[in-house]
């Protein structure tokens, strides 16, 4: 029989194993934020992007090498890269007009890297990729080459349904089909080059609002552990539960067999969308 | 299951779980540092250019600065009395990917200060020249701070008092940026380098040299002479401003293909029309001198115009290829003309031997060049 000391051991031997092991497994998360959510007419708010994981990360600097697309819907769409400095970490300056709200996309070109094979196959599992991963199980215990592009989102709040539910146009795309913040629940439809895209792993991630509808400082806050997961359905939709106020992040990925082999040997594409649910 | 027994698993357990709490403190510099949010690689290069001496902030990411110290925790090096233990041998390193040219001189780098940035999770290093002996108006920068990662960017500021100078990113493929200082001598500066970049473009250019040379194979008059080399000179002379002001742009796998293109119709047209009737050679020089002044722009933009001395620069690169250009129609021309003279029934059999050089020496390049996008083409299909 097993004493409680032993059972204990084992159990933080196994803790200390996955929290070694999840590390290297963990995905990173990108996403677009504004300085506050709110879209009142003539209060100023720039845009940022972050990379981290559990919704805590650090301003990216704007790169045009990296930037295919970086734009903002409002009552039309204005292309933001002219504007956006090299190395600046506040991409845009944005001041809304009136109270439709708008919603700020951006499209990164690809960005290679390469896995051994064991945390490879354990991200593929985290990000519920199960078409490469059981590809990868039939072609033996070969290292992940990948390359990766984002596609993140930003909802700057106001009543334009129009304008938060148009798609972008963005490879894969995360198109709510509701005005995002304004109930518990909201509806989205995940789109891949157009076309909804059945299966996909969609998770959220919550973390609370600073003053105001400001989101807290993403550099230094607690990183937040997944709120919420679920899969898309056929027509490539999946009602996303948002429970409580607080700025959130909705993130869903797609792998494909790369088809530049000498590149990579699978591609992903990372879209998110970030908005808030005010108090 | 009684009480004792439970307290004498405890008491064992709290042995264990010291050990366990000491693995889980040495875990960060056990397992490979964790590259969370260090999603694209970047580094930051920020230069205050004074007129007495430089100043110049590198901020590296923690993990990236942990990579070149060659182990440890990149988190400790969020301490700052760590960082100041471990700073000296990253100054080391990265001084010694960062140069600095004044003028024609060389700057050392000496550390001032390591500071930590734990929001950013960067360090930043602050070095500082020597004084500098006179108030530069040059400035040339190399860097290449982690060439073992290969998407690594560094985003160079370069200010001069209140005003940022410049701004560029260095990327494996563009390590070296210059920079003007502001006022009179730093134009005169710009415009003598771009002036020199345009001579040398021509010179080792050898598709520039044989179409030129295969326009003034035929001879004529001194004004027909002037009148293909204005035309080119006109033709390529709108594209390169075109392009470099950004109206147009064409890619430069069709542009390269297309110059070697230039080459090949040049030879064919003279072996075709020997008879010195050189109306063709002025349309061909403008048609064709709209493409070579593409591909010229391509190499300007290699070479990165400054931004403060935009309008010179680009007036400097364009005198600098006449002046090229001039060079060797001064030199083929009386040269011809001798050979016309001295042997006029060799002459033409020369003529048409230099052509079918010409011919063959485009189709070489044109070959040459055109595989690349084709490459690519099937690459993608």
């Amino acid at each position: 029989m097993k004493t409680p000391g032993r059972a204990l051991f084992g159990l933080m031997l196994f803790t200390l194993f996955t929290g070694l092991t999840a590390g290297s497994a963990r995905a990173h998360q990108f996403w677009l934020a504004p300085s506050s959510y709110d879209g009142t007419p003539g209060r100023p708010a720039s845009v940022s992007a972050f990379a981290g994981t559990g919704f805590r990360g650090e301003a990216m600097p704007w790169s045009p090498a990296h930037g295919v697309r970086f734009v903002v819907r409002t009552a039309r769409l204005v292309d933001l890269t002219p504007a956006a400095a090299p190395g600046e970490t506040n991409w845009s300056r944005f001041v809304p007009t009136d109270g439709g709200g708008a919603m700020f996309a951006f499209e990164s070109g690809f960005t290679g890297i390469q896995l051994a094979a064991a945390p490879f196959d354990a991200y593929l599992l985290d990000e519920g990729l199960t078409a490469a991963r059981s590809a990868r199980s039939r072609a033996g215990e070969v290292p992940g080459r990948e390359r990766y592009r984002r596609c993140p989102k930003a909802w700057i709040a106001g009543t334009g349904a129009a304008r938060a539910t148009a798609p972008i146009g963005l490879p894969l795309e995360i198109v709510p089909l509701a005005v995002p913040g304004f109930g518990p629940m909201l509806p989205i439809r995940v789109v891949r080059d157009g076309r909804p895209l059945a299966g996909a792993l969609v998770k959220t991630w919550r973390s609370p609002l600073g003053a105001g509808v400001a989101p807290s400082d993403a550099a230094i806050r607690d990183s937040v552990g997944v709120s919420w997961k679920g899969r898309t359905d056929a027509r490539g939709t999946v009602t996303v539960p948002v429970p409580e106020s607080g700025e959130w992040l909705i993130s869903v990925v797609d792998m494909v067999p790369c088809r530049e082999k000498e590149e990579a040997d699978w591609e992903s594409t990372w879209a998110s969308l970030t908005f808030a649910r005010g108090r | 299951m009684g009480v004792a027994h439970v307290r004498a698993g405890a008491v064992r357990f709290a042995g264990v779980r010291a050990v366990l709490a000491a693995v889980a403190l040495l875990a960060p510099a056990l397992v490979p540092a964790d590259a969370s949010g260090h999603d694209q690689p970047f580094s930051h290069a920020d230069v205050d250019w004074r007129r007495e001496r430089l100043e110049v902030r590198l901020t590296v990411h923690r993990d990236d600065a942990i990579s070149v110290l060659g182990g440890g925790s990149p988190e400790a090096l969020m301490d700052r009395a760590v960082l100041a233990g471990r700073s000296p041998q990253l100054a080391q390193v990265l001084s010694g990917r960062f140069h600095l040219q004044a003028d024609d001189e060389y700057l050392a780098l000496r550390l001032e200060s390591a500071e930590p940035l734990p929001r950013d999770h960067a360090v930043c290093l602050t070095f500082r020249t020597a004084p500098l002996r006179r108030p530069s108006a040059r400035l040339a920068i190399e860097c290449r701070l982690f060439p073992a990662v290969r998407d690594h960017e560094t985003f160079l500021a370069v200010s001069e008092g209140a005003r940022t100078a410049s701004r560029d990113i260095f990327t494996a493929t563009h390590t070296r940026a210059e920079v003007y200082s502001k006022g009179a001598a730093g134009t005169v500066a710009a415009f003598a380098t771009y002036l020199r970049a345009g001579v040398r473009h021509i010179f080792i250019g050898p598709d520039h040299i044989l179409f030129i040379v295969g326009l003034l194979l035929l001879g004529g008059g001194i004004g027909r002479v002037l009148k293909v080399a204005t035309a080119f000179t006109l033709a390529h002379s709108i594209t390169l401003a075109v392009a470099i002001l950004g109206w147009f742009s064409p890619p430069s796998w069709a542009v390269e293909p297309l110059i070697a293109l230039s080459i090949v119709y040049v030879g064919i047209e003279n072996l075709r029309r020997r008879s010195g009737n050189g109306d063709w050679r002025i349309r061909a020089a403008f048609c064709f001198g709209l493409v070579h002044g593409f591909g010229f722009a391509s190499v300007l933009r290699e070479v990165g115009l400054p931004s403060q001395a935009l309008a010179w620069s680009l007036l400097a690169f364009n005198l600098g290829v006449e002046t090229g250009q001039a060079a060797i129609v001064l030199a083929i021309t009386p040269m011809l003309a001798g050979i016309r003279a001295v042997w006029p029934r060799i002459a033409p059999r020369a003529i048409a031997a230099c052509s079918w050089a010409i011919v063959a020496a485009g189709a070489y390049w044109f070959v040459e060049r055109a595989i690349e996008p084709v490459r690519l083409l099937s690459s993608r299909l």
